[in-house]
């Protein structure tokens, strides 16, 4: 034990005791907010006792003093309390805490500059003499941490200066900024990793295969037969090798959920509200580098939780709920993501308030605020310098909070939804992808080259086939816009945008537009062709390069060609495309749109309108226009005439290994019938959704039926049902009108300003049979 | 910068070039400083970048920058294919790519017979070349790969205005 450590030893030794003490300290930090609701909790004082020990035994080793002299202080008062000499109360855990700050601050001062720091404002003599006192006046006298400690002979009179001894707003708000700022610790672990020796014997275990795999295929003659079962083997190690490597990257979410008590615990106090926080799936796995990227959101987040969601004690009283509210920290695997929601129960968001807010900044018309669906003014939440907040406090409410937490999170690929509900909470959800490093993409191609688009930017895709894009694309003043389901979406042509040539036109080619939606922005992109969707690795470019501001990388593609990867809010920012909630107001009105139909196109009240042919009227006037709820809809398919049967004289046809009834309400299925008969060529559109969100048109030849697949609620047995249309026109948001008997007995809505009739029966009459039930509508 | 080759060192006298051609002319490189020859590659084009830049490639798991020399001389496009030399020494963390004509043979230079640039040369070459060697078939240009480093570039005054004119110029 005499030996002295030479330099580099001392570095690297520092180096992990800093590491390991800065674990030590996060620890403690849980087990201290825990050990404030089990006070009665032995192991949790153990815990802390057994991390200050092992800093005090290192840094003596080390030679730093003045930690050693901090963390004996602790460690005596800590040995009290295990011992059951002190009780555990509010005080002394407020000691505990700021012992671990000052042991936290030195622990970054050392990770800074070596050192531990001999200036005259790091001293520690104040805490320590405090700590003695807690340990001193506690044992002696029980009663002292109930009530304001009296000054008497023996102790000194309270050390003013000791931040945040008692509760003083000032002191606290000073550790919430240092605890939020210097995120505590992020410093110290970020350049090194813990890794389960497992997981590195199986990656390694894994590199072996793949030097093996490689050394096969080398050997291999070119065209040699087992090359096929080579490159399988080679892609399966891949996948296990990625997914590995993954692995050891991936931390729980449980390492920053650990910052959040203490912080809470200081928020509640500074604003006056009593607050549990309760945690779900912390140990639900997440990227390192994502780790450290939501730290930030995540605090936005929680602050805002507790100073605007969470009520007043009073007011929660008042309201008959439990005194003290709830914020849940929730995280679990979903579709490939990491979700993570904030959960209060508090007040929620009153969207009158919203929108009163939004009226006065001008972001709304008060008109248009009347027709704003829920979802749409929460979404006013995220507008730049939007706060509902009546008074800035010193936590938030200076309006810089959630759209910050949006355009953080949309930089690393996620997003953030809101919901609220008056008088019970509001849940912000934001949504994380599991790793930056890969990334699903869409490859589109333009002017020549390919460029991938983030799929998490992506809402849909659009086929302008070439006659139909002189009717799709229109022009107000210098811009061209895009009409999709009666909104105006601002055209981006991506060759032109980048100063690329043009491809000369194809005849009967059309272009694509991929609706992009980022950081509030959204606009069509407009391209040449598009790739197969890929995941990409994403590479970074140089400084230079990054620079120009509109790539955010490349990526290798599967033809070993490299692709650049847009940054879509610069792209849209760079074509002048302005963030939603702004432009809003001016796209409506050119549209000249009725406000019920302009914005808000939602699965629950979009229609399916679609013609259909009745017969025995002259040609010309047998067309008539339906609609029918989204949500009845499954899918569109276009069904080759031949392949529809009879059976009894009914129409069926055989569909995912189900035989399912079709309806012909309009004679369309004579009509085709007639027109493959003459022999004329018809060519009919047909078009096809795949889904409510993404539409895409196709061509076809020859005699194809357009079938509505329809799913009906509540029916058993025999669920599917076709009706065969003449073309589906749009899909699109209507206006169910009141039903007026007398005046006519069908359901009329309307849509896209006309008057439709709607078909409703599968919501009303599902316990009928299906097909005299449709029979009647025929 | 260890192993740059601008600050010849009495130590190490002769100096193994690495002859490179773009238009015709000859240039020279220090094989120290060129980690591969990639051959004939097209670099994919970056729209926006500026003008000296002819793209980006592929090397061992990372996109390389290319710098066209050929744009640098203020040549139009070769015609014909050309060739990437992936510059940077072993402890050079951001190599790049430099886009000439063709490569030639490797010849082995005495250091001190380098002689300096005249001071009649242009603006543009005076920012690029690093001398030259006297060869029995004419002169070789020197280059030293640190001029020609993109960060460099865009830094200097000369290229780094050339933004935005590399429109539809591509392949």
């Amino acid at each position: 034990m005499t030996r002295r450590p030479d330099k580099g030893e001392v570095e690297q030794l520092t180096k992990e005791f800093l590491v390991e003490s800065q674990e030590g300290l996060d620890r403690m930090e849980s087990c201290l907010t825990e050990l404030e609701l089990h006070p009665d909790d032995g192991e949790l004082v153990s815990e802390i006792f057994r991390t200050v020990h092992t800093i005090k035994g290192t840094t003596g080793f080390l030679g730093f003093t003045r930690t050693q002299a901090l963390a004996h202080a602790g460690e005596n008062l800590l040995g009290a309390l295990r011992d059951k000499r002190l009780k555990v109360n509010s005080r002394l855990i407020d000691g505990l805490l700021k012992l671990m700050d000052g042991l936290r601050a030195i622990l970054t001062l050392i990770a800074a500059t070596g050192t531990e720091g001999a200036r005259s404002e790091d001293d520690d003599s104040e805490l320590i003499a405090h700590l003695a006192q807690l340990k001193t006046g506690d044992s002696k006298l029980a009663k002292v941490s109930k009530s304001p400690p009296k000054t008497s002979a023996m102790e000194q009179p309270l050390p003013p200066p000791l931040k945040g001894a008692l509760a003083d707003t000032k002191a606290v708000e000073e550790t919430i900024s240092v605890t939020a700022t210097s995120g505590s610790g992020a410093l110290l672990s970020e350049p090194s990793v813990r890794v389960d020796v497992e997981v590195l014997n199986q990656m390694m275990n894994q590199v072996g295969e793949l030097v093996l795999t490689r050394n096969q295929i080398l050997r291999s003659a070119p065209g040699a037969k087992n090359f096929s079962e080579l490159a399988r083997r080679l892609d399966s190690v891949t996948v296990e090798l990625r997914e590995t490597v993954m692995r050891a990257r991936m931390q729980p979410v449980g390492h920053l959920f650990s910052k959040f008590p203490r912080m809470v615990r200081d928020l509640g106090v500074t604003c006056g509200r009593r607050v549990r926080l309760e945690f779900e799936g912390s140990e639900t796995g997440l990227d390192k580098s994502l780790l450290e990227a939501i730290r930030d959101p995540l605090t936005h987040t929680v602050r805002n939780a507790v100073d605007h969601g969470i009520e007043p004690p009073s007011e929660r009283v008042r309201v008959g709920k439990p005194v003290e509210g709830v914020v849940r920290m929730r995280a679990f695997h979903h579709c490939g993501a990491v979700i993570i929601e904030v959960i209060d129960d508090g007040a929620g968001i009153s969207t009158e308030v919203v929108l009163a807010k939004a009226i006065e900044r001008g972001l709304v018309t008060p008109e248009e605020a009347a027709t704003m669906s829920q979802r749409d003014v929460l979404q006013l939440l995220f507008v730049a310098g939007f706060s509902t907040a009546k008074e800035i406090t010193c936590i938030s409410g200076r309006g810089v909070g959630l759209d910050v937490v949006r355009n953080n999170m949309e930089r690393v690929g996620g997003r953030v939804e809101l919901e609220s509900r008056v008088g019970s909470g509001t849940t912000v959800r934001m949504r994380v992808p599991l790793t930056l490093a890969i990334v699903p993409a869409l490859v589109v191609y333009s002017g020549g080259a390919s460029f991938a688009l983030p799929q998490s930017t992506l809402a849909e895709l659009v086929y302008v086939p070439e006659h139909e894009a002189e009717q799709v694309v229109e022009r107000i003043g210098t811009t061209e816009v895009f009409r999709l389901r009666e909104r105006l979406l601002p055209l981006v042509w991506l060759d032109r945008l980048l100063g690329l040539k043009q491809i000369p036109h194809v005849d009967g080619v059309g272009f694509y537009i991929a609706v992009m939606e980022s950081e509030g922005c959204r606009f069509g992109l407009a391209v040449n062709d598009l790739k197969a969707p890929e995941e990409i690795v994403v590479k970074p470019l140089s400084e230079e390069l990054r620079e120009i501001g509109i790539y955010s990388g490349a990526t290798v593609l599967g033809d070993g060609t490299l692709a650049l990867i847009l940054d879509v809010a610069a792209v849209g920012a760079r074509a002048g495309v302005r963030p939603v909630a702004e432009d809003d107001a001016k796209t409506d009105e050119l549209a000249k749109a009725t406000p019920s139909n302009a914005s808000q196109i939602r699965l629950d009240n979009s229609m399916v309108i679609y013609e259909i042919a009745k017969h025995g009227v002259a040609e010309g006037e047998n067309v008539e226009r339906m609609a029918m709820p989204l949500s009845a809809v499954e899918r569109i398919e276009s069904v080759p005439l031949d392949q529809i049967e009879y059976a009894s004289g009914r129409p069926v046809l055989q569909y995912c290994g189900d035989l399912i009834p079709l309806v012909d309400e309009g004679g369309v299925l004579r009509e085709l019938r007639a027109n493959a008969e003459t022999a004329a060529s018809n060519r009919l559109d047909s078009e096809k959704i795949a889904r409510a969100s993404g539409r895409e048109i196709a061509h076809s030849r020859g005699a194809m039926a357009t079938v509505l697949i329809c799913m009906r609620p509540e029916a058993r047995g025999l669920r599917r049902v076709g009706m065969v249309v003449r073309r589906v026109l749009d899909v699109s948001a209507g206006t169910l009108l009141d039903k007026n008997a007398a005046a006519c007995p069908e359901q009329l809505a309307m849509v896209k300003k006309r008057v439709t009739m709607v078909h409703d029966e599968f919501s009303r009459q599902a316990a009928l049979a299906p097909m005299e039930n449709l029979r009647e509508v025929a | 910068m260890s192993g740059s080759a601008s600050v010849p060192t009495d130590a190490c006298e002769s100096a193994s070039i690495c002859s490179i051609r773009v238009a015709g002319r000859l240039f020279g490189i220090d094989t120290l400083q060129i980690r591969e020859v990639l051959g004939t590659t097209v670099p994919q084009l970056v729209p926006l970048a500026p003008q000296y830049i002819a793209g980006v490639v592929p090397y061992h798991g990372e996109v390389l920058t290319t710098v066209s020399f050929r744009a640098l001389l203020g040549l139009s496009e070769h015609a014909g294919k050309n060739c990437v030399l992936v510059i940077g020494g072993k402890e050079d963390k951001e190599p790049f790519g430099l886009m000439v004509d063709s490569v030639g043979g490797v010849v082995l230079m005495e250091r001190n017979a380098l002689q300096e640039n005249p001071s009649g040369l242009d603006a543009r070459s005076q920012e690029l070349f690093d001398g030259a060697y006297r060869m029995p078939s004419g002169l070789m240009v020197h280059l030293d790969p640190h001029r020609l480093r993109p960060s460099r570039l865009a830094q200097s005054e000369m290229f780094g205005r050339l933004k935005q004119e590399r429109h539809g110029g591509q392949k």
